[in-house]
């Protein structure tokens, strides 16, 4: 029954999507919302996986077991930064409340041609970020990831906005951080997120909401090679219309020594995962991991 | 016992110790074998080490726009042979 339901939405979702995607176009992000509420209960319904991940993610953050209200609400918060990027892309972000805080922090090494990394993570939207540095300043970004996977949402993305589509790097390949190498030195701001471990890269263990799990060591490990300023970005949805981006230094330089680079970069990480926690605790229902992020799993079995 | 020339032992011995391979030795390292993923098991941040200590060693600018740049990182031998062909 499972199987089958699998395979139902994966041949009716470009439909869906497109349907979407009209209704939000050509009625509006009011009416659009309305249907945030049928997908939300789908997914809290259908999707297992993920309903399970919110419920293990929000026992911790909200310090007590989660209702199926609570999980719904995670849902929606989801859905709803995935429907703002369709009106940020198509450049109908007028209709949202973005503020703010510390751009001056990025502005003045724009100004100065200083290039450096951006560093953010799946806490809220990203898109949010990447449409006004991109579209409306005018800023040199590019965004270092994974190839998206999630081929029919990408492609229509990216139909809306080649240009923002343009910014990706695609990690992965040999000479991905020779090409970063060279953006930065032209005063580039490289983007990325560090809160995901893909694949068999290189991990370090971090405290993070209380408990021990793997993070990237990619980021800081970048960092300190290429002697770059890091700051951190975190774009938060705050529900009805409004988004707030917080910017904060990180570092103005990471240095590694190599004879305790496992452990100096086991610091770094963890002051990232810190910082992380912070923001985390500010917007819960903004934590877009929605699968096994602490291996709860595993523990249970 | 060496059987490497010396211009590859030398490139080898820079390659180890720009990425601080302590457990290997020159001769553990197939010149014909890839030094990324499945040959040396090396990765991107690796790559951009180890242009960097090209760049410093033998001011050679390795650049992700080359043409090339994938057949010059394929094994020691090739990216020996880059340098050669680039020194001075």
């Amino acid at each position: 029954m499972t199987h089958k339901w699998h395979n139902l939405s994966e041949r009716g979702s470009p439909f869906a999507l497109r349907l979407i995607l009209w209704i939000a176009l050509h009625l509006g992000r009011t009416t659009a919302r309305i249907i945030l509420f049928p997908i939300t209960l789908y997914f809290l319904l259908f999707a297992k996986p993920q309903r399970l991940a919110s419920r293990h993610y929000l026992n911790r953050a909200l310090k007590r077991p989660p209702t199926l209200k609570d999980i719904a609400r995670h849902i929606h918060c989801f859905a709803s930064t995935i429907l703002d990027r369709v009106f940020l892309l198509a450049d109908q972000g007028d209709c949202l409340d973005v503020r703010i805080h510390n751009a001056e922090l990025i502005l003045d090494l724009v100004a100065q041609k200083e290039g450096c990394i951006l560093l953010g993570s799946h806490l809220g939207s990203f898109e949010v970020l990447r449409v006004l540095a991109v579209s409306h300043h005018k800023l040199p970004l590019k965004i270092l990831m994974y190839p998206d996977h999630n081929q029919h949402i990408t492609q229509i993305f990216s139909a809306l906005n080649p240009e923002v589509a343009d910014t990706v790097i695609p990690l992965g390949r040999m000479e991905t951080l020779l090409e970063v190498d060279e953006y930065i030195s032209q005063g580039y701001i490289i983007g990325m997120l560090g809160d995901r471990v893909v694949g068999d890269e290189r991990s370090t263990s971090c405290e993070f909401m209380g408990e021990q799990t793997p993070f990237p060591e990619g980021p800081m490990l970048l960092a300190s090679t290429l002697k770059a300023p890091v700051i951190l970005f975190f774009g938060l949805y705050r529900g009805g219309n409004r988004y707030d981006i917080h910017f904060e230094l990180f570092s103005d330089k990471i240095t590694v020594d190599r004879k305790h680079r496992a452990t100096e970069l086991q610091q770094h990480t963890q002051h990232y995962a810190n910082r992380l926690e912070h923001y985390t605790h500010m917007a819960p229902y903004n934590w877009f991991n929605f699968y096994d992020f602490w291996n709860d799993q595993d523990k249970t079995n | 016992m060496n059987m490497m020339p010396p211009k590859e032992l030398e490139v080898a011995k820079m390659i180890l110790e720009t990425l601080s391979l302590e457990d290997i030795t020159p001769n553990d390292i197939d010149p014909e074998a890839p030094l990324f993923r499945d040959g040396l098991g090396l990765d991107s941040i690796d790559a951009l080490e180890l242009s960097l200590g090209i760049q410093k060693k033998y001011g050679i600018k390795l650049r992700a726009s080359d043409d090339n740049i994938t057949q010059i990182f394929s094994s020691l031998r090739s990216l020996t042979n880059h340098i050669t062909e680039n020194s001075q």
